[in-house]
């Protein structure tokens, strides 16, 4: 008998037999109704067909794989609970990167997540429905496990319980939240280039060094695990954003003004979200990675610099902001750490003035900046604190009605001067941090008059616990924050003298002698 | 000890030098397997090993699962070889890809011809026919320790047993200096083939455009005059660039093809003639002429494109911003290590 032998299947055929009609027309209701969201924001796109796929994943090696990683990952975090792994780090002031990771990251991967679920939805095409799907699963995971490998330090330190409570309230988390509100209530192709390419891509490593490298180097093997097991997924997500990006600018000529919108503003927003993760590389972590300069220039501005030259090629140019992170890559991180050391009172996590080693560092590191704006600073906070007159700002501070970022950072042109733009729109004023800020209001400024800022709340009396009359004449606005954002006072103020400080020697001096 | 690889489904087969990763062989033989953190992070790279054993290096526990090991995977950018493996990747298979095995020739040098004051055309005769397809390089063995040397073949398939090489003297290369100096008529010299990736797209049945600058043009050649011998009667356009007149060569000959056949057109241009001479063609580079000849629109072709760096980049950029994008451009450009140590960045897989 003649048998017809077929060729083998590559992998990619084979992927194509195992996906294919997961879309198709629908026929009860006309397609723009069933996908309504993806044309109102400009894009065109005349053929889904085209979007490449490169992961080749279908949902069940999905599955299998994330499960088998789960495993791999609990075990670990069990063995060093177990084992007291949290006296094994390096000192206890590295547990307040843990404190700030934990109130700042997991919520936003959880927003992440529900991003990703929306924009699965209203994605016509398969192959980005189901990157999308996947990508939600993931953030999700990613949530759930950096919760986890955390909670077995609430069991014996101060400020992490009320993270979920903090995190819509909490004044320095306004910054993080509001990223990711902007961009999940963007449509779908701007939330792809808002997380998928810069959040996911363009600053990712930003986010993963102080995190996963930080947690390696000082002895945290539980975080570290963590981030090795997602990281595992972070191929697939910057592939998912470069591909989206690539696809945009393919499908029509006109995508390509909308497109470098996008990415001037994300790239900017991402940005200023940084600088409280510098501060964390720079002050927080007793063994140090690398310097936040070090970084930024090896990641944006070499590896960013590389994805520009072939963005170029479609007629993408630079991102407008790129010359002014370059200026305040010697500032951002002092500015943040000293804002934060002011407001003793206001944090679920302990600050302090660096040990004379740990300035040495940061004047060899910063040449330029540090001995001539920041060292005379934090030598006088030192100075001031030792003598019994410890520096604490009491006042609200001003923020950027698109950032959100508290108004501390300064002029590119002029270090001794801070950068603060303001307008009136429809009567009411508004403030800004920088000029790329004041742009992206510009462009949608109905959206971010809606802006939540936790300082305007305070002294519109709506963060008073019930039962308090806000209209009194002697009523504080100030008074009752404390309970409102359920700040626990134990976990506020300078390191030297906590609690945690304490335990901690005293833990180690039990595990360590006899 | 260095052991053989093959590479399902395209099954071509590689050497590999002790301690070199599946990756960086195939990279360097211009096979792009996915990758992206090329460390074992991230499981890009992810093959299968069909046959022999492999080295796991440092793959990341969270990137290579244990139960995928067990079933034969592995990270193309860790994996070492223990023994002759074969492994399948996602490679695409090429439908115009014919696979021809490469072997060994000897050649004796029957004509050594200038076509410029710095491009010597040799032809060789061989001592058995070779099949290779339009587009394709061979490596010459040239003697004293220089080494193997790559260059495009510039005739057609049909010759057979002979062949042409166009070879540009590089100012300080040893190779091309010692095949312009010392090489004689009647010489035998060793060579291996056919090699590369750089062929017509025949299948796709589109219209074609040629950049070709400097001596890049061989490969076009090579397959223009494949097509035109084959009864092509799809639209081809060879956009040729030189600095001056007198490196222009073949010129005649493709003005005297454009003139037979109504589907060639031939747009020469020089980008470095002193301005009194009597050129009265186009005086622009080559991304240039070809974005002022298509009216800066692109669509609908397949791209090839052999030349300088310089000229490869310029020209891509101008297809991509002319709307033709890197599914329809070829080039023959050769991956190198840098491209696994992430110098570009990712979003570009071959060009």
């Amino acid at each position: 008998m003649d048998m017809k032998v077929d060729k083998k299947l590559g992998l990619k055929e084979r992927y194509a037999l195992m996906t294919r009609d997961l879309a198709w027309e629908t026929t009860y209701q006309p397609m723009d109704k069933v996908f309504p969201q993806v044309t109102y924001e400009g894009i065109k796109i005349h053929d889904w067909n085209a979007w490449e796929d490169p992961f080749r994943l279908t949902m069940d090696a999905y599955w299998k794989y994330q499960a088998e990683k789960e495993r791999k990952l609990y075990a670990i975090l069990d063995a060093f609970n177990q084992n007291n792994g949290h006296l094994s780090v390096t000192d206890a002031r590295y547990i307040n990167v843990l404190k700030l990771f934990l109130g700042s990251t997991p919520p936003l991967e959880l927003m992440a997540a529900r991003g990703f679920t929306n924009v699965g939805r209203h994605m016509v095409g398969a192959g980005p429905r189901v990157a999308c799907l996947m990508q939600a699963v993931d953030e999700y995971r990613h949530f759930q496990t950096q919760v986890h490998s955390i909670s077995n330090y609430n069991k014996y330190y101060n400020g992490m319980n009320e993270f979920a409570h903090q995190q819509s309230r909490m004044w320095y988390l306004s910054d993080g939240k509001s990223f990711f509100d902007d961009a999940i209530t963007a449509g779908p192709f701007e939330f792809m280039v808002a997380i998928g390419f810069a959040f996911e891509y363009v600053l990712t490593n930003i986010l993963f060094v102080p995190f996963i490298s930080g947690a390696a180097y000082n002895g945290d093997m539980a975080a570290m695990t963590v981030g090795f097991s997602a990281q595992s997924d972070e191929a697939r997500h910057m592939t998912l954003g470069l591909e989206c990006i690539k696809f945009m600018l393919e499908q029509d000529p006109d995508n390509l003004p909308i497109v470098q919108r996008w990415i001037d503003k994300w790239t900017w927003r991402g940005t200023r979200k940084l600088a409280s993760v510098g501060m964390m590389m720079d002050y927080m972590l007793p063994k140090r990675i690398m310097s936040f300069k070090e970084a930024w220039e090896m990641y944006f501005e070499q590896n960013g610099a590389a994805l520009f030259n072939d963005l170029a090629r479609y007629g993408v140019k630079v991102p407008k902001c790129f010359v002014q992170t370059v200026a305040e890559k010697e500032h951002v991180t002092h500015q943040s750490w000293i804002g934060f050391y002011m407001k003793p009172d206001s944090t679920p996590f302990h600050t302090w003035i660096p040990e004379k080693d740990e300035l040495d560092w940061l004047s060899e590191k910063y040449p330029n900046t540090f001995d001539k704006y920041y060292r005379p600073v934090l030598e006088h906070f030192d100075a001031q604190e030792k003598s019994g007159n410890r520096f604490n700002n009491k006042t609200a501070p001003m923020n950027c009605q698109v950032c959100i970022s508290t108004i501390k950072f300064n002029d590119p042109d002029d270090p001794m001067k801070t950068l603060i733009r303001s307008k009136t729109y429809k009567g009411e004023k508004f403030h800004f941090c920088s000029l790329h800020c004041e742009e992206i209001f510009d462009a949608e400024p109905e959206k971010y008059i809606q802006a939540y800022i936790s300082s305007h709340q305070v002294l519109q009396g709506n963060c008073a616990p019930e039962g308090v009359d806000t209209t009194a004449p002697d009523f504080e606005p100030g008074a009752h924050i404390a309970a409102y954002w359920r700040l626990d006072k134990a976990a506020t103020g300078d390191f030297n003298g906590s609690e945690d400080q304490a335990n901690f020697a005293a833990w180690r001096r039990q595990a360590t002698s006899n | 000890m260095s052991y053989d690889l093959t590479i399902e489904p395209i099954g071509q087969t590689l050497a590999l030098e002790d301690g070199q990763t599946i990756l960086d062989a195939a990279l360097r033989a211009g096979i792009h397997l996915p990758h992206a953190c090329g460390q074992g992070y991230c499981g890009t790279c992810k093959v299968r090993i069909v046959d022999g054993t492999v080295d796991h290096g440092n793959a990341s526990n969270f990137a290579l699962m244990d139960y995928e090991r067990e079933e034969g995977l592995a990270l193309a950018c860790c994996a070492t070889l223990e023994e002759d493996t074969t492994v399948e990747a996602e490679v695409e298979v090429d439908a115009d890809e014919r696979s021809i095995p490469v072997r060994d020739f000897t050649g004796r040098v029957v004509g050594l011809d200038d076509l410029t004051p710095t491009i010597k055309a040799v032809r060789l005769s061989l001592d058995q026919p070779l099949d290779f397809q339009a587009g394709q390089y061979v490596n010459l063995e040239l003697p004293g320790g220089i080494g193997t040397r790559a260059f495009s073949l510039a005739n057609p398939p049909s010759g057979a047993t002979e062949i042409e090489l166009n070879i540009r003297l590089v100012p300080g290369g040893v190779g091309t200096s010692w095949i312009h100096r010392q090489l004689a008529v009647g010489d035998a010299i060793g060579l291996s083939g056919p090699y590369g990736r750089f062929f017509v797209r025949k299948s796709a049945d589109m219209p074609m455009i040629f950049l070709a600058g400097g001596s890049g043009l061989s490969s076009p050649r090579a397959m223009i005059l494949d097509l035109v011998e084959t009864g092509s009667s799809l639209p081809i356009t060879l956009v040729y660039g030189a600095r001056n007149r007198a490196e222009l060569y073949y010129h005649a000959d493709f003005l005297e093809l454009a003139a037979r056949h109504g589907n060639f057109t031939y747009v020469p241009t020089l980008s470095d003639e002193p301005t009194a001479s009597d050129w009265a063609g186009r005086r622009q580079f080559v991304h240039e002429a070809a974005r002022d000849h298509f009216g800066n629109d692109f669509r609908g072709h397949k791209a090839y494109l052999c030349g300088p760096p310089m000229m490869i980049e310029a020209s891509i950029s101008t297809l991509m911003q002319g709307r033709l994008f890197e599914r329809d451009i070829y080039t023959e450009k050769f991956f190198s290590a840098a491209d696994a140590q992430q110098v570009r960045s990712p979003l570009f897989k071959r060009v």
